[in-house]
């Protein structure tokens, strides 16, 4: 459905490094942020991994109050901060009408984990740490974004393997057209940890394993054009709108999301031709070739460039499609998408469904 | 095309229910220990419970996954994602509905929780310590994701134009994600909604409410002067939601209108819940349901038993209730089923709007007073009923608050306002 949302401010973390520039100039550059990984730190079966650089919650959030903290929360309560300065006068007038919508893979599984290590393995079963039980819980990451930077809108956590990034942003479109918020922070964040690893490991066809995990947030700020311009924001994008599809075998994946491009241009009235970003999710082989089949098949006569945010960044999981935007956003430069352009962001998750949104200039 | 945003929006109606609950697989067996006050209490089974003083639970007892889940291999699936999926089939059959039919429809599939197939992830971690972190079951390492609890419905169903989310919101999600369906379908965005939450209990969530002392010896006593604390439960509860033109246009029996619902955070304590920020929430989902205060003929509270809870929810209703109406937990006779709670919850609301009763609170012997509500004890009450309100708070301040109406043909529905900031 065409949303009349617009994306005013972006607030990235990368393999690249903590804030918007450096997601900017690595893409910019090309570079790959997939190193090797220490085993002492991280003892896991993969090689490599692209983390984000010399990342902590003591460093970034501060030393107070963050002694608990895990990373996926540390990471989400930094990129919301990166946009909180933006709409700081709204925040402190009417904090409960900006909601805050944050994507998740499963919470922590690190903590999760953890905290049913300790009860298998402590003397007695409950000799556990009372304040990590809230990281287990997977609103964790948002709930304490929101504590820590007083946001008291609706708070929503949402949860849906690769396409989480596109799954928020829908929910957040629909959030608003309900009235429920003024204006919507809305992302996602992924954290690499050795448990998350050996899962991902498991869980992989062998030739999945060669890719290396990545992890990162991207979270954006979602308002009426006319908010964002009373307030002397750029609009960098309007969201012509989100769609998804269930397909069964790995075959299906190109029709579903040729079908789902198509559906999404042709509601907000936007001609293929004028994709000038693209940036797929790119996750395995054949997966990967089906979602680029299924793009180029839905914007005949485009000439996009394409992002391929994967190569670089490995698997980010939860955190890739907002990546993928925050990368379209990055390329579009400091005025965004320019008049008659428009981006288009994919995903396929392996489980069963494709999505997309697409973007426009003004 | 262009957006309308002017179009009318829809009135939403819930045709069918899924319910897996430890006092009845299905509607008609929920309806009926709602009625009679059942409770599902029973020493805990899910894991071993050596070196806990005590560990009763509100399990699950009799749930065969293959008699509910026909084309998914119940083994790909974690036992929170078996359940949604069997609830997701109940709701379905229920509102006479088949996959077929419901293929041909786009589809919005929301499942709240608030440990998705954590039960797996304790599994691994047992794994992982007896023979080390390369022997993990690559199975059961797929399928312990949270997306899987809405994705699996996509897949037993075979659903085509669909948005499958899971929204792990903690034990206020099954509200989130009936209230998402909500609007969907409001808005014209899609044709049919299958929302509402799963859990299964787990040694995770058991032992963090153990170690926070906030589990009961022995039963779930809300708003009892001697309550104890919460059971952990589990199960799972969905609803089909539909347009209310849809619903007549194929005759289909409608349990209750969904008028509406608020969201709000408290963003102040990781877990201590905020008497005045409750309060706000069911203030904006009166608003965003059209409804007035003095409309509610009862609540269904969070009410999970805690000393804190009750007290602060108690203490929030009397703030927004100039005469509080009847405030009942279910909680009393299923446990505290997590993501799946307020879900369940809501489909309690539509059965009591249908069958006008409210369900009691059991395991009451005297209110506190410092809670002073009348928690309808131990005995279901018949009443005539029109609006319900369905309470739901979460860790780190997620407040939901649905509300359910009876449906009536002529209800004139007020479109929300939008949020506007005061200048």
């Amino acid at each position: 459905m065409p949303s009349s949302l617009v994306i005013s401010a972006w607030s990235a973390i990368s393999p690249y490094g903590v804030g918007n520039a450096p997601l900017r100039e690595g893409l910019a550059e090309g570079r790959d942020a997939i190193a090797a990984l220490d085993h002492d730190t991280y003892p896991v079966p993969f090689g490599q991994a692209a983390l984000v650089p010399d990342f902590s919650a003591a460093k970034y959030v501060g030393k107070k109050g963050t002694r608990t903290m895990d990373r996926v929360t540390a990471l989400a309560v930094t990129a919301v901060g990166g946009l909180v300065g933006a709409i700081a006068g709204e925040l402190q007038a009417r904090p409960e009408q900006t909601a805050l919508v944050l994507g998740t893979g499963s919470g922590s599984v690190q903590s999760i984990m953890d905290f049913t290590k300790d009860s298998l393995s402590g003397e007695r079963p409950y000799h556990v740490e009372p304040a990590r039980f809230p990281n287990t819980v997977m609103n964790r990451a948002a709930g304490q974004s929101a504590i820590w930077h007083r946001i008291k809108g609706p708070n929503t956590t949402v949860a849906g393997g690769a396409l989480t990034g596109l799954l928020a942003l829908s929910y957040a479109l629909r959030l608003h057209r309900g009235g429920h918020c003024t204006r919507v922070l809305c992302g996602a964040a992924e954290e690499f940890s050795t448990q998350r690893a050996w899962l991902e490991w498991h869980g992989r066809a062998e030739e999945e394993r060669r890719t290396p995990l990545g992890e990162g947030a991207a979270v954006f700020l979602v308002e009426p054009a006319e908010d964002a311009t009373a307030a002397g924001r750029t609009v960098l994008a309007r969201i012509a709108g989100t769609r998804f599809r269930a397909y069964r075998e790995p075959d299906g994946i190109r029709d579903a999301l040729t079908a789902c491009v198509r559906s999404t241009l042709d509601a907000a009235g936007v001609a293929p031709g004028s994709v000038r970003f693209v940036a797929p999710l790119g996750g395995g082989g054949k997966p990967a070739a089906e979602e680029e089949q299924a793009v180029t098949d839905a914007l005949p006569g485009a000439d996009p460039a394409w992002i391929r945010l994967r190569e670089h960044l490995g698997d980010t999981s939860a955190a890739a499609t907002a990546l993928q935007l925050a990368a379209v956003l990055a390329a579009a430069g400091g005025q965004g998408l320019g008049p008659g352009e428009a981006a288009l962001v994919t995903g396929v998750e392996p489980d069963g469904q494709v999505g997309c949104a697409v973007f426009t200039g003004v | 095309m262009v957006h309308d945003d002017e179009q009318q929006p829809r009135r939403v109606v819930i045709t069918g229910l899924g319910t897996v609950t430890s006092i009845g697989l299905g509607a008609p067996a929920f309806l009926d220990g709602l009625k009679s006050g059942r409770s599902g209490v029973k020493p805990l089974t899910a894991f071993d419970t050596t070196g806990f003083a005590h560990a009763n639970a509100c399990e699950v007892a009799d749930f065969a996954p293959g008699d509910w889940i026909h084309h998914v291999d119940p083994r790909e699936l974690g036992r929170a994602t078996q359940f949604s999926v069997a609830a997701a089939n109940m709701a379905v059959a229920d509102a006479g509905l088949t996959a077929r039919e419901l293929r041909e429809r786009r589809v919005l599939v929301s499942v709240g929780t608030t440990d998705a197939e954590s039960r797996d992830l304790d599994t691994l971690v047992g794994t992982q310590l007896a023979e080390g972190p390369e022997r993990l079951s690559p199975g059961v390492a797929r399928r312990a994701q949270a997306g899987r609890l809405s994705s699996g419905i996509v897949r037993e169903l075979g659903l085509v134009d669909v948005e499958a989310l899971t929204i792990p919101t903690a034990c206020a999600a099954g509200n989130y994600a009936i209230g998402s369906g909500f609007d969907a379908i409001r808005y014209g965005e899609v044709e049919a909604a299958l929302c509402g939450g799963a859990d299964a209990v787990c040694r995770k969530t058991f032992t963090g409410f153990y170690r926070l002392g906030t589990i009961a010896p022995e039963v779930c006593q809300p708003f009892d002067i001697d309550r104890k604390g919460i059971l952990t439960g589990e199960g799972a509860g969905v609803l089909l939601l539909e347009s209310l033109e849809s619903a007549l246009a194929r005759g289909a029996r409608i349990y209750a209108e969904v008028l509406g619902y608020g969201l709000n955070c408290d963003a102040h304590h990781p877990v201590a819940p905020d008497q005045d920020s409750l309060a706000r929430c069911m203030e904006v989902a009166h608003r965003n349901a059209g409804v007035a205060q003095e409309d509610i003929d009862f609540i269904s509270a969070h009410g999970t038993g805690t000393r804190a809870n009750d007290v602060t929810e108690a203490g929030a209703i009397r703030q927004v209730f100039d005469t509080p109406p009847p405030t009942v937990s279910i909680k009393s006779m299923i446990g505290h089923s997590m993501g799946a709670a307020s879900a369940l919850a809501a489909a309690a609301c539509a059965l009591a709007l249908t069958e006008g009763f409210i369900p009691p609170t059991v395991n009451h012997r005297e209110t506190d007073p410092e809670c002073g509500l009348d928690c309808v004890p131990n005995e279901a009450r018949p009443a005539e009923l029109n609006v319900v309100q369905n309470n739901a708070l979460a860790f780190a301040g997620n407040n939901a608050v649905l509300i359910l109406g009876r449906m009536n043909r002529t209800r004139r529905t007020a479109r929300p306002e939008p949020l506007k900031e005061a200048v």
